[in-house]
């Protein structure tokens, strides 16, 4: 083989790597778009088809609800006390708390719920979709069409966005509460000036780019990793590879989402 | 076979848990945008105030307007005006709008670190308030400004310092000249050869105190000899003592002497009286003397009337 003709192998192959990972994304988008559509369409909330989704959302939500917010409250007083400590230490104490807010409740809070998330529910909701790959049953399932997508995937993918919701929502929230307590202790004098300083914060930009992020980060965490798993079922590679494209692809989308959002806030 | 997520664990009270669970949700976002709408004073009444300056770097939309390091005020927009002053406009809320008055001034301070800040500042508060959508100058104080000027005064400083400390600079010879001087002072007449610049005066001092030291040496003697002398036992002083009380003696002698005169004095007050009468006598014998001597003259009056001894009295006409 000369090395002209490798060359150009080597090129093809290349090219039809990365024509297959945006044909990849784009059946992504499209199944994506799919479970959005079923989503919002009526006909899902049938009372059938309602039980499956109520238990889907109860199961990712409850159980993974306590947890993290006991976990993001450790680590949010932590970094708080940090925080609030070092700045006192150099005569920043007025710019603390906004620090403290703009870090964890902008920045930390949701990523971490949305990893949370993927890694408590939507990974293994998407291994599971995966393992019934596996199973003969599967084939009578696919021949039903959108029934696969109306009857195990769409309460997944709805459970994960509620998850995800109602976890960076309670944390939010909690790490506001917390900020406030320990700057100021358990008093209401000084509920004025933090007030004003949560009001400097979300500005009308900041607060729109913050909705925006959580709700996309919540769609991500939940489609990418089924949307994956069911988009290359027969792929002879292996079940851990395709999960495996499926984590980097969703950690690739929160990357882009969450370095849109800083530029959005501080650009 | 696919197993339905409803079959495995059935959750009681399912409907009414994921409803509560919603419903939570809801709330807390629902309450999180009212508190951030609130925190951005949607729900309050606001009066607009408009700053004009002539720069207005460093001002962000969302920056306070303080009063007494108290937040009163948000800028809401910042603007050109058709002059090329920037407007910043201010929203200020009515309740605490009652802080700016007609007479209050506004500035825009610049911190040394960059951060802005425009404050207002109410000297009469019993003026009229400042009527909604009033516009007043700001005044802008730039403390990084001050920084060439600081620049330039620390390098004119330092500069004066080199000159001063130069090796050509008066300083420096002044310290060789205290160094000199601090040689002569461990040197063999020390101070007083640093004092008269030359070892010769120097030591002229040092044979005038030597021989100030023994005339004192000298005198001390004559002192102890004139100590001897003055309180000796045939000293002055002794002597002096003996005549006192030859003094002594003396004086009792004149007491008695001056007894002895009272007497006579006495005697002489008695002859005095005598006299005086005697002088009484002596005033009707003067008045018969006056008598006859007028009688006398009278009679020599006659006798030259009447013999001439006289000298020519004549009258002669011219």
């Amino acid at each position: 083989m000369t090395p002209t003709t490798s060359r150009q192998s080597a090129l093809s192959e290349l090219g039809g790597s990365a024509l297959r990972w945006l044909a990849g994304w784009w059946r992504i988008v499209h199944l994506g778009a799919q479970i959005l559509a079923l989503a919002v369409s009526p006909s899902t909330y049938r009372l059938a088809d309602r039980s499956a989704l109520l238990h889907q959302i109860y199961l990712s939500t409850a159980p993974n609800l306590m947890w993290f917010t006991a976990l993001s409250a450790l680590l949010s007083l932590v970094l708080i006390r940090i925080v609030l400590v070092t700045a006192f230490s150099y005569g920043l104490s007025q710019y603390a708390l906004e620090m403290v807010v703009r870090v964890l409740v902008l920045e930390l809070i949701p990523l971490t719920a949305a990893l949370f998330v993927a890694f408590r529910c939507t990974i293994p909701y998407a291994a599971e979709i995966g393992a019934m790959g596996t199973q003969p049953e599967l084939g009578a399932l696919k021949l039903q069409g959108t029934d696969l997508l109306h009857h195990e995937v769409l309460p997944r993918a709805l459970a994960g966005m509620c998850a995800m919701l109602m976890l960076a929502s309670v944390s939010c929230v909690l790490t506001l509460v917390l900020a406030y307590l320990s700057a100021y202790g358990f008093t209401r004098w000084g509920f004025e000036g933090y007030t004003h300083t949560v009001g400097q914060i979300f500005e009308p930009a900041v607060s729109i780019i913050f909705l925006l992020k959580i709700v996309l980060m919540s769609v991500i965490v939940s489609l990418i990793p089924l949307a994956s798993v069911l988009n290359e079922p027969g792929r002879t590679r292996g079940r851990a590879s395709v999960e495996m494209r499926g984590l980097v692809r969703m950690f690739l989308a929160i990357l882009l989402i969450e370095a849109a959002s800083l530029v959005g806030n501080y650009y | 076979m696919v197993q339905d997520a409803s079959a495995v664990s059935p959750v009681a009270h399912l409907e009414f848990k994921v409803a509560a669970l919603l419903l939570l949700m809801l709330l807390l976002v629902g309450g999180s945008v009212l508190y951030v709408m609130y925190a951005r004073g949607v729900f309050e009444p606001t009066q607009q105030l408009v700053l004009v300056s002539d720069d207005s770097e460093g001002v962000k939309v969302g920056m306070d307007l303080t009063f007494s390091g108290f937040p009163i005020g948000r800028v809401r927009r910042i603007e050109l005006d058709p002059e090329g002053d920037a407007r910043i406009v201010v929203d200020v809320p009515q309740k605490d709008a009652h802080w700016l008055r007609t007479s209050s001034v506004f500035t825009l301070v610049r911190g040394v670190l960059g951060n802005t800040g425009i404050r207002a500042y109410s000297g009469v508060l019993s003026d009229a308030p400042l009527p909604d959508g009033a516009v007043r100058k700001v005044l802008v104080g730039d403390a990084s400004a001050e920084i060439p000027h600081l620049v330039s005064a620390a390098h004119d400083l330092v500069q004066n310092l080199t000159s001063l400390t130069g090796p050509d600079s008066s300083l420096s010879a002044s310290l060789v000249n205290l160094q000199a001087s601090t040689e002569k002072l461990k040197g063999q007449h020390g101070a007083l050869g640093a004092l008269f610049g030359n070892d010769k005066d120097a030591r002229k001092l040092v044979d005038a105190l030597d021989r100030t030291n023994a005339l004192l040496a000298r005198v001390d003697g004559i002192a102890a000899h004139a100590d001897a002398q003055v309180f000796g036992t045939d000293g002055a002083v002794s002597q002096s003592r003996a005549a006192i009380a030859q003094l002594d003696e003396a004086l009792a002698d004149a007491r008695a002497t001056l007894k002895k005169v009272d007497a006579v004095l006495q005697e002489t007050q008695g002859i005095a009286s005598n006299v005086r009468v005697a002088t009484t006598d002596l005033g009707a014998l003067r008045a018969e003397v006056e008598v006859s001597l007028r009688k006398v003259e009278h009679l020599v009056d006659e006798v030259n009337r009447k013999w001439p001894f006289a000298r020519d009295t004549e009258l002669k006409l011219p």
